[in-house]
């Protein structure tokens, strides 16, 4: 079965024809597995479930990430983005859905669903900023810091995380191309 | 021959000498021109010729308050319309010209206009071009061909535009003396900054003074000043940059003109705090035939002179309210020129300039007015009246003195552009005679001219009073910041003079111009009075006065003064119009920045597109999809590929790249009391692993959405929507789960890109899985039609579905998109042996309508209720759900609703167009009555004849009636209402 991990994410052409430029790069996190999360954090039990099978806290304050072995992004007040090493994920989801039987939850397996960029440099915020309407000053947009937000014409979780110039953008596969179009033309 | 150019002085460099073209002749200036600098300089005047009149018109100002230098600046592509010259820097090469007069700006057949202007007052179009009605279109057609100014380019615009997102604490527009200060302690606290200047450098009317500030030279002071600001971190200084539009919640946007490989750039700025500074706008004064060409404001005659070194005349008369042209004099004559005279309307004279005036010799006539002027193409000398004050009656303009400019000041007006579009009001100053920004509405703080402040000194203190109110109410610590030393001089007050009393009565005498730019003059306004008009609004909009690209920069105290005048009434009580952005005309380029070509909007493509894409499909949009049409083979069209893909998949195998459709998650404890109320049929009695077709209804009981859900647990369902109806429907779901029934608990996931769906369909199909080592028995007892089984295919994991669009036996495989492409492969090399045939949206669209299944926005419109498509068996009596109630309206139980119907053309050959309107008898008299129309209609391959489906009023009374199908270019066609059934109608082939 394990021929079936090899992932096609379309992107390849993009990508290979995506040369280093100055002060910035990207490139696509195919070692990434996505779940989202859904949860109530008033229910007794739910957090704590949640977090032992995942091995690590889900972040509560809004827009917040928590990094650990995996990486997880605050969605909204009952909805998280756990990213997580790709051959783990149909595991976890697994045990998620197994935890949290009894509870008001739910988990979706969506790595097939999204792709992950890693966008590295000293003007990626620059790049950022000429996509999206949010902050991305360094001392607003700190280091694990999240945001649901546009970039371009794409919806998308951006995510500051492995230092002060390296971003996670997380997109629906189906706009990827568009989105990695756009970065090339801004870039 | 730049015979204006003074030897020495101004911001030029004249070691960097400039070839430019103007109305086809080469001209030369140096690096730091304007284009209207480096016009003057060689002496051309005549620049253009008005909007309406055609008059002969020249430079007036010296930035965005320019209303007649309007130019088509470029060639070819790069062309740029509606230019102020005043704003363009000259570059070598430009090419320019002006934007009206045929066959040319010296001989215009349009001044014919002028000759004739008392048919062309106000309210000209609405009177000439109401009769007869009939010939309105072609009136328009003329109407538009004169309108406007220059042309747009006719080619795709082969330049790059960009936007960028910015936040600040202090966003501080104009860089003038008091947008410096305030921008100064802004960033010396600390404070993220932008500052915005519309000019090529700071200073702002700094430029054009030879003010000292702490001892020396202004400019001086301003290169020190915007150097430190530069020098902060988080300090942005824009330069050739507009502040164009105030929007709500402080956000402001500003167009930045650009050097590089972007022309321009927009900024879209949201600021904690906005400092306004942008300064203020010298009035023109109203007196006959203040457009000619030679007739200029102080301060930009000033400009010229100080930044430009360019002298505009040799010979002045400078006509004044106040003390400010008395400057204007003071450079003219250290420039060399000749004043002839300086005409005060005051009988007291000026201050301290006055004397500097007198000092130097300049003769100065206290309590005179300019009453005409004479020249066309160039002004050759002015009529003088003394004048005692009076408003009302006429004068004896007995003086005339010759000269080649006219100087004028009717005092300033603060720029409040930008504070009237924050949506706060402007409050009249009696005392100042002009407008000053009102209350502010949001985080903002006018500054220094711009707030009404004259005197440098007034302007420097009032910036940084701006700069740290903005700070405190940011925040911040306040800075270390001391207002530097600038003079002040004695002032004479303004005495207001909004229309120059002439030698014969206002609405005869020689044209006033209030408004060049829309040809609106004081007889115009008195006209619109005279019929009727009493609000500012409306006098706007019938006399043109402050329209357009000009918004009344120059044009609209004066016009509200006389306004107020003619009504009898005060200058606040008749108010000002409403300031709209932008606030110079912004390109078409820059609003669309890199939003075009490839990135025009985004294409969304499925995790098989790259496969499709490599077998020659042809693709349509669906919303933001780009989904395979059909795949033709070598030699094939649509038809012919389309009829191809349906009979194999009739009579083998076809395989869909379903995966557009919209997949949403839905878990929780009351996953089934939330469907119910969402869909129309029981929810609750769906067994688990069963499917069912589903749709949903608006509040008003009209068909929104359908699609087919599956019941995956007690409390887990999996509901599909159609294509483009995904995002719509999710937020459907949303809203009432947060807003109206946030007790419920339900969680939504889109799942929309995670699972790819392949639809195999085609008698062939379950032989196809079985060879794939299908993990579950694909038996009709095991797997009956509309059930769903977790399934492993080829060892890939996925979730099969026995449910079919076609009407054949069918199935639809959702797989992890990471997988979808290898699946696709492998099913389609299996499939070899049966044949098995791809096929597009297009074929997709034959079978269902062989079938009857409707498609939502196809074959309904927002008007059609499930009964009207025959679904009353979709509609559970047992419970409650969205659109019941409206269900039993009366209106929508008519029996002569329309109702889906089939059609058949009745030569059995024509294929009827989509749209085509249906009616019942061709002779009857306009208008006709319309039953109905036909939203589906296609070739039908298997069944050798034409189908359609259309909706009918009373469609189903009609059956075996002939009908009419009409559409636009075609002959009516005869068509027979059928059932909208064609194929198999007793689904033996989906449950085989």
């Amino acid at each position: 079965m394990t021929e079936w991990h090899e992932k096609r994410h379309g992107l390849e052409q993009r990508i290979a024809d995506w040369t280093s430029r100055t002060g910035f790069t990207i490139s696509v996190r195919d070692d990434l597995g996505h779940l989202n999360l859904r949860g109530d954090l008033g229910s007794p039990g739910f957090l704590a479930a949640a977090e032992e099978t995942i091995g690590q806290p889900l972040p509560q304050a809004p827009n917040t990430i928590s990094d650990g072995d995996s990486t997880i992004f605050w969605l909204g007040p009952d909805e998280w983005l756990i990213l997580t090493p790709a051959e783990k994920a149909a595991n976890l989801a697994d045990q998620l859905e197994s935890s949290l039987s009894n509870q008001h939850a739910a988990t979706n397996n969506v790595s097939g669903g999204q792709i992950a960029l890693t966008l590295t440099g000293e003007r990626v915020r620059e790049v950022l900023a000429k996509g999206c309407a949010l902050d991305f000053h360094p001392q607003v947009f700190t280091e694990g810091r999240c945001a649901q937000s546009g970039l371009a014409r794409a919806n998308v979780t951006i995510g500051s995380i492995g230092g002060d110039n390296k971003f996670l953008v997380i997109v629906r596969r189906s706009f990827a191309d568009y989105l990695l179009a756009w970065l090339d033309g801004v870039a | 021959m730049q015979v204006n150019r003074l030897d020495k002085g101004g911001r030029i460099d004249r070691s960097k000498p400039l070839k430019f073209r103007f109305n086809g002749k080469s001209y030369e200036g140096y690096a730091g021109d304007t284009l209207a600098s480096a016009l003057l300089a060689n002496n051309v005047s005549l620049i253009n010729r008005s909007f309406k009149l055609h008059r002969p018109r020249g430079i007036i100002g010296s930035g965005a308050e320019e209303p007649n230098a309007i130019l088509q600046i470029g060639k070819g592509a790069h062309t740029l319309p509606n230019r102020r010259a005043t704003q363009v820097a000259l570059q070598e090469g430009l090419v320019a010209r002006s934007t009206k007069g045929w066959p040319g700006v010296r001989f215009d057949i349009g001044a014919i206009n002028d000759v004739f202007s008392r048919l062309f007052s106000a309210g000209f179009y609405y009177k000439t071009f109401m009769f007869p009605q009939s010939l309105w279109n072609l009136y328009e057609d003329l109407i538009r061909g004169s309108a406007g100014f220059a042309k747009a380019p006719k080619k795709p615009d082969p330049d790059r535009y960009e936007h960028i997102n910015a936040h600040c604490d202090i966003l501080v527009a104009g860089a003038g003396p008091a947008g410096l200060m305030a921008a100064l302690a802004a960033a010396r606290s600390g404070a993220r900054v932008i500052l915005a200047d519309e000019g090529t450098e700071a200073g702002g009317a700094l430029l054009r003074s030879d003010e000292i500030i702490d001892g020396r030279p202004a400019t001086n002071w301003v290169e020190t000043i915007a150097t430190e600001i530069r020098g902060y971190e988080d300090v942005t200084v824009l330069k050739n940059s507009t502040v164009f539009g105030y929007f709500a919640q402080n956000f402001l946007t500003i167009t930045e003109r650009t050097e590089g490989p972007i022309r321009q750039r927009e900024w879209r700025v949201r600021a904690r705090q906005v400092v306004l500074a942008q300064g203020a706008i010298e009035r023109p004064l109203i007196f006959c035939n203040n457009d000619r060409p030679g007739v200029m404001l102080a301060s930009a005659v000033s400009e010229y002179i100080r930044r430009y070194a360019v002298l505009p005349g040799k010979r002045a008369v400078v006509f004044t309210n106040n003390d400010a042209a008395y400057q204007a004099a003071l450079d003219l004559h250290s420039a060399g020129a000749t004043i002839a005279a300086i005409v005060d309307s005051r009988r007291t004279g000026a201050g301290d300039l006055g004397e500097q005036a007198k000092a130097a010799g300049i003769p100065v006539m206290p309590g005179h007015i300019v009453t005409n002027v004479s020249g066309r193409k160039r002004v050759t000398g002015v009529k003088i009246a003394t004048w005692d004050g009076a408003t009302e009656g006429m004068v004896d303009e007995s003086i005339d003195i010759a000269c080649d400019l006219v100087t004028m000041s009717g005092g300033y007006s603060p720029a409040v552009h930008l504070h009237s579009q924050s949506g706060a009001k402007n409050a009249w100053d009696d005392s100042l005679s002009c407008f000053v920004p009102g209350e502010a509405v949001q985080a903002c703080e006018s500054a220094g001219a711009g707030n009404g402040r004259w005197s440098l000194r007034d302007c420097l203190e009032d910036g940084a009073r701006a700069g740290k109110v903005a700070l405190a109410k940011a925040g911040f610590d306040m800075p270390d910041i001391a207002v530097p030393a600038a003079s002040s001089q004695a002032v004479k007050p303004l005495e207001p003079l909004w229309r120059v009393p002439a030698a014969q009565d206002p609405d005869r005498c020689p044209k006033q111009f209030l408004d060049f730019q829309n040809d609106t003059s004081v007889a115009d306004v008195r006209l619109a009075v005279r019929e009727g008009y009493r609000n500012i609004e409306h006098v706007k909009r019938y006399t043109a006065l402050g329209f357009g690209t000009d918004q009344g920069k120059l044009g609209n105290i004066n016009g509200m003064a006389v306004l107020a005048e003619a009504l009898g009434m005060s200058i606040p009580e008749v108010g000002t119009t409403t300031f709209r952005p932008p606030y110079t005309p912004v390109s078409f380029g820059v609003c669309a920045g890199e939003s075009v070509g490839e990135l025009y909007d985004p294409v969304r493509k499925t995790a098989v597109h790259e496969w499709h894409e490599s077998s020659g499909a042809e693709f349509e949009n669906v919303g933001q999809w780009h989904r395979p049409w059909y795949f033709p083979l070598p030699g094939e069209d649509l038809d012919a590929a389309v009829a191809r893909e349906c009979l194999a998949t009739r009579k083998s195998l076809g395989i869909l790249d379903a995966s557009t459709l919209g997949k949403i998650d839905v878990q929780g404890p009351d996953a089934v009391t939330f469907l119910e109320r969402i869909y129309t049929h029981n929810v609750g009695k769906m067994q688990n692993g069963r499917c069912a077709y589903g749709i949903m209804l608006g509040e008003d009981g009209m068909v929104m959405d359908d699609g087919v859900m599956a019941r995956l647990g007690d409390n887990r369902f999996y509901l599909t929507t159609t294509t483009g109806g995904a995002a719509a429907v999710l937020g459907w779901l949303e809203s009432w789960l947060q807003t109206e029934w946030p007790e419920l608990e339900v969680y939504l996931t889109s799942i929309t890109d995670q699972y790819s769906t392949i639809a195999v369909a085609g008698p062939n199909s379950r032989r196809l899985l079985h060879k794939l080592s299908c993990s579950v028995d694909l038996g009709n007892e095991n797997f009956p039609f509309m059930s769903v089984h977790d399934a492993e295919l080829a060892g890939i994991p996925v979730q099969l579905f026995r449910v079919s669009f076609s009407g054949e036996l069918a199935f639809e495989v959702n797989v992890d998109s990471n997988h979808a492409l290898p699946l696709w492969q492998t099913l389609m090399d299996a499939g070899e042996e049966f044949d098995i045939t791809p096929y597009g949206t297009e074929t997709m669209h034959v079978l269902r309508a062989e079938k009857g299944f409707v498609i939502v926005g196809q074959d309904t419109d927002g008007s059609v209720t499930p009964i009207d498509l025959n679904m009353n068996w979709m509609l559970s009596k047992e419970k409650d759900y969205l659109g019941k109630r409206s269900l039993s309206r009366p209106d929508c139980l008519r029996t002569d609703r329309k109702q889906l119907v089939g059609l058949l053309s009745e030569d059995n050959t024509t294929v009827i167009p989509e749209g085509a309107q249906l009616i019942e008898d061709l002779s009857a008299p306009e208008p006709v009555p319309m039953l109905g129309h036909v939203s589906s209609s296609y070739m039908s391959a298997c069944l050798g004849h034409p189908i359609a489906l259309g909706l009918v009023a009373g469609g189903w009374n009609r059956k075996d009636e002939v009908v009419y199908a009409w559409a636009a270019g075609c002959e009516p066609i005869r068509a027979r209402i059928v059932s909208p059934v064609f194929y198999d109608p007793r689904n033996e082939r989906q449950n085989d």
